[in-house]
């Protein structure tokens, strides 16, 4: 198993750092699946996470300069580590003004991400940083764990609001409710409601417009799916977001699911939350 | 005592205090011809530190004319909690435009006169104490580093602000810093962050002896961030490891020293208990050194250090390790017996504590080393015991 890759371009690891910050402000651990053309960032459904499972998909081609790397086996050729995202996005922000940064599979004290960084400085050398993340490999028979999750069968499928909004607005309402009800209908409408004993709460939105999936069956369009969550994963999932996506959409399944989708032009993120009784 | 600190200078009164809060609970007040001394000792006894502000730094700085039996000094010992919330750094900058300091029969007076006519008095009441002072000869130590502050910042930037330990090596080629980390268990936690700097970066660079030095990172950070904040270069004395390290800055009007003691190493790993306890136990069972210490003893150890002027690492090692089996312990090499031993020792890593004196003992004794030295560092040999360069003479 052998992984090297090397990032020169400061936009790009910029870029790079940002996303793995998100991923740390989403979960302590997570899975990294290197394939010889992606990255993966997964969090499988567990109930520790409350079942929430995420799965965020970077193109080494649009950070790396330089990228190889050898799976388990040629058949298997893949490589799957659990890491700490808080460590590597540590890690990273001291690196922000590196010449260059590497990145390697290395074994130190146990198993590690090394990440090796050259500084520039005053004088004529160079300032040499290393971090050895540690990362623990994962086993081929457990590598189902973490496939690409389906597109669920959704009931309704809609653009978000500003991220920035709706996070105000949750962020508000968790002072009163530890449940929030998210609704959205084919005709570009979403309600966020709350509901307690003394007070109901809801903000509308509406023009929002919906996704264009060829899905083919027939719903009114004035119906309402509706998904029943858990505040704090909901807060937790808007908290994180550190860059503004090119196009954010959600997709409900009527009592069952909602599936977040945020997409940059390199990177895609997605996010499940399951709903709550 | 009577001083009066204007303008920005309050702000960096404040800043001191808060450096020397990382520290110790307690700060030690000690006015004198130089100037005031502000002192703070953690409570392992593993380090110290301590900002003389000369009496140029004042805006007035009195001090009581007669004294009795000429060395009557003022022993004040404030809780650190009492005095660090007066200097709340965000409003002290703002609001206070002077700041009157007195002592009193047996009250710290403080008088800030703010903005819009507002003066805010504190009376703090103190304990009669003896200052504790590292005895430190930076002059021996066979490392020298001296970086602007701004380097030395940029060096631990690297290090997540939890990160207790760090170990500071050099070589001929190099310098490096990593975190410390006591091995075993916990793998998938700890990361391990190294980094290295070619001598050419920092302004001066002497390596006298290649060597590790582990100590406490957190400590120190109050004086980086002084530090950067006055654009002051900072020194660095080391020696190998076990030699306490020692962190200086210096302009015109004040100085300002960390003396923080260093890890042996043993090389028989015992599962590894909180550092903090070993330091306990370190500081209790040299307790009867550093508290007993009488003049006597003292003399014959600053003997030692004026009979060794020339001789190699040696002796000061001697010098500032208390453990008292290991008078025969060679620069800082080698197991220390009894603390690797099972059961009943601590840790298998050993800070060292400070060999400490309190300062009005040895106002009559010291031959070498008079009582105000901080640090004696010096770029001459030949000024050992001069204390001209501290500050300017009035």
């Amino acid at each position: 198993m052998k992984f090297r890759g090397k990032i020169i371009d400061i936009a790009c690891l910029n870029h790079f750092t940002r996303v793995i910050t998100t991923i740390s402000k989403l979960t302590k651990t997570c899975v990294l699946r290197l394939t010889p053309d992606n990255l993966f960032f997964i969090l499988s459904e567990k109930v520790a996470n409350g079942g929430v499972s995420m799965w965020c998909e970077l193109s080494q081609a649009n950070f790396f300069d330089e990228y190889q790397m050898e799976g388990v086996t040629p058949e298997d050729n893949e490589i799957c580590l659990e890491v700490a995202p808080e460590n590597l996005s540590r890690a990273l922000k001291t690196v922000q003004n590196a010449k260059a940064l590497k990145l390697k599979l290395t074994k130190k004290h146990c198993p590690c991400l090394t990440l090796a960084a050259d500084l520039p400085t005053l004088s004529a050398v160079s300032r040499a940083v290393t971090h050895d993340v540690p990362v623990d490999v994962i086993p081929r028979k457990l590598w189902h764990e973490f496939k690409e999750p389906h597109m669920p069968d959704f009931d309704v499928s809609i653009y978000l609001p500003p991220l920035k909004t709706i996070k105000n607005v949750v962020d508000r309402m968790k002072n009163l409710s530890n449940f929030l009800v998210l609704e959205a209908n084919m005709s570009g409408e979403m309600n966020l409601k709350i509901e307690t004993d003394l007070v109901s709460v809801t903000t509308h939105f509406k023009d929002l417009g919906n996704p264009p999936w060829d899905d083919g069956s027939q719903r009114d369009a004035e119906a309402m799916a509706q998904a029943r969550l858990d505040i704090r994963r909901l807060q937790q999932f808007l908290t994180g977001q550190q860059v503004n996506p090119s196009k954010a959409l959600c997709n409900l399944v009527h009592h069952r699911l909602l599936h977040l989708i945020l997409l940059h032009e390199d990177v895609s993120l997605q996010y499940f939350i399951p709903t709550v009784a | 005592m009577n001083c009066v600190v204007e303008g920005n200078c309050v702000k960096a009164f404040g800043k001191a205090i808060h450096a020397l809060a990382r520290l110790g609970d307690d700060l030690w007040f000690d006015p004198n011809a130089k100037g005031l001394a502000l002192r703070s000792v953690n409570s392992a006894h593993s380090g110290y530190a301590c900002f003389l502000f000369s009496p140029l730094f004042f805006h007035r700085y009195n001090l009581p004319s007669a004294t009795e039996k000429g060395n009557e000094t003022i022993k004040c010992k404030l809780l650190m909690k009492s005095v660090l919330p007066l200097f709340r750094l965000p409003s002290i900058e703002r609001n206070v435009e002077r700041c009157q300091i007195s002592i009193e029969e047996d009250l710290v007076k403080m008088k800030f006169f703010c903005k819009h006519g507002i003066i805010k008095t504190h009376n703090l009441r103190y304990q009669e104490s003896d200052a504790l002072e590292a005895v430190f000869s930076s002059h021996l130590c066979p490392n020298v580093l001296k970086a602007p502050a701004k380097l030395l910042s940029d060096m631990v930037m690297h290090f997540p602000v939890s990160q207790e330990e760090i170990t500071l090596s050099i070589s001929t080629g190099k310098v490096s810093l990593r975190n410390y980390y006591e091995g075993g268990n916990g793998c998938m936690k700890t990361m391990h962050t190294e980094m290295s700097l070619h001598p050419d970066e920092f302004d001066y660079f002497q390596v006298g002896s290649e060597s590790d030095v582990t100590f406490c990172l957190k400590e120190l950070r109050g004086l980086l961030s002084f530090a950067e904040l006055h654009c002051l270069p900072v020194a660095v004395y080391f020696g190998a490891a076990g030699q306490p390290v020692c962190f200086s800055i210096e302009d015109m009007v004040l100085e300002a020293t960390v003396v923080l003691a260093t890890l042996i190493d043993c090389e028989s790993r015992a599962p590894s208990q909180h550092t903090a306890s070993a330091l306990q136990t370190t500081a209790r069972s040299t307790d009867e050194a550093v508290e007993t210490v009488n003049p006597h003893d003292i003399s014959a150890i600053t003997e030692m250090v004026a009979s060794s002027q020339g001789s190699p690492v040696h002796v000061p090692s001697h010098l500032l390790l208390l453990r008292p089996s290991q008078s025969s312990l060679p620069s800082g090499q080698g197991e220390p017996m009894e603390t690797c031993a099972p059961a009943p020792s601590p840790a298998p890593s050993i800070v060292c504590s400070l060999l400490f004196k309190a300062l009005s003992s040895l106002s009559e004794e010291d031959s070498a080393t008079p009582p105000e030295v901080l640090v004696c560092f010096s770029d001459d040999e030949d000024s050992l015991g001069e204390n001209v360069r501290r500050s300017p003479s009035l």
